[in-house]
């Protein structure tokens, strides 16, 4: 009923938000692409490829698949930790 | 007293478009009065005027719809789709907190209540 939806998320004009990736060499060679560009929209070209994405502090491996198409990046490289009480000797 | 649509017992003095928007889970006002619109049901009608072919349309109509079960379902797969991915917003409902950036350090309690793997037992 509202397949309108999806397009109110970005200005059709402007296309998803990419940032050049050495894409070509990733799957020639089977490297992991290593980038800092969290806001990259995963394409359909991904798929398969595998990324090493920053989450701050260190560089996650993450490999694409068909389910993830259409989000971001930075939604598989977690930039939060959940609080742990280390007992401490004293 | 009511009137059974849909396998739901809906009180007779409701209007017809208020009744099933308040009755079945996935249909709301605008959804109803659609539904209505549709069928050729005019927007002051009330449950007890409906007639009985009027009422096996309207189940027609809805057992077409994704509503109550199904949508819970599917709802409760694209949910678990998100946390198999391992993205952050499958992360987010696992631990039960809110999924589109609000803030913890206080409250944050309806995504405490409602964000589980299973959102809907059915």
């Amino acid at each position: 009923m509202k397949a309108s939806l999806s397009l109110l998320k970005r200005s059709v004009w402007k296309g998803p938000h990419v940032v050049p990736l050495p894409i070509a060499d990733a799957i020639k060679n089977k490297t992991p692409i290593r980038t800092n560009a969290r806001s990259c929209t995963i394409l359909p070209q991904f798929v398969g490829i595998r990324f090493q994405i920053h989450n701050g502090k260190e560089y996650v491996e993450v490999e694409i698949t068909d389910d993830m198409v259409g989000s971001k990046l930075g939604e598989y490289a977690a930039t939060r930790r959940r609080f742990m009480y280390k007992y401490s000797k004293n | 007293m009511g009137v059974h649509i849909f396998g739901k017992s809906i009180k007779h003095n409701y209007l017809v478009r208020i009744g099933l928007s308040k009755a079945i889970f996935g249909i709301g006002y605008n959804t109803a009065e659609r539904i209505c619109a549709k069928i050729g049901i005019y927007p002051q009608m009330r449950m007890n005027q409906l007639t009985e072919p009027q009422i096996m349309d309207l189940n027609k109509e809805i057992s077409n719809m994704l509503v109550e079960g199904q949508l819970k379902q599917k709802i409760n797969n694209d949910i678990k789709l998100k946390r198999d991915v391992g993205s952050f917003a499958g992360t987010r409902h696992a631990l039960g907190l809110p999924v589109r950036g609000q803030g913890t350090r206080n409250n944050a309690n309806t995504a405490k209540k409602l964000n589980k793997l299973e959102r809907f037992r059915i």
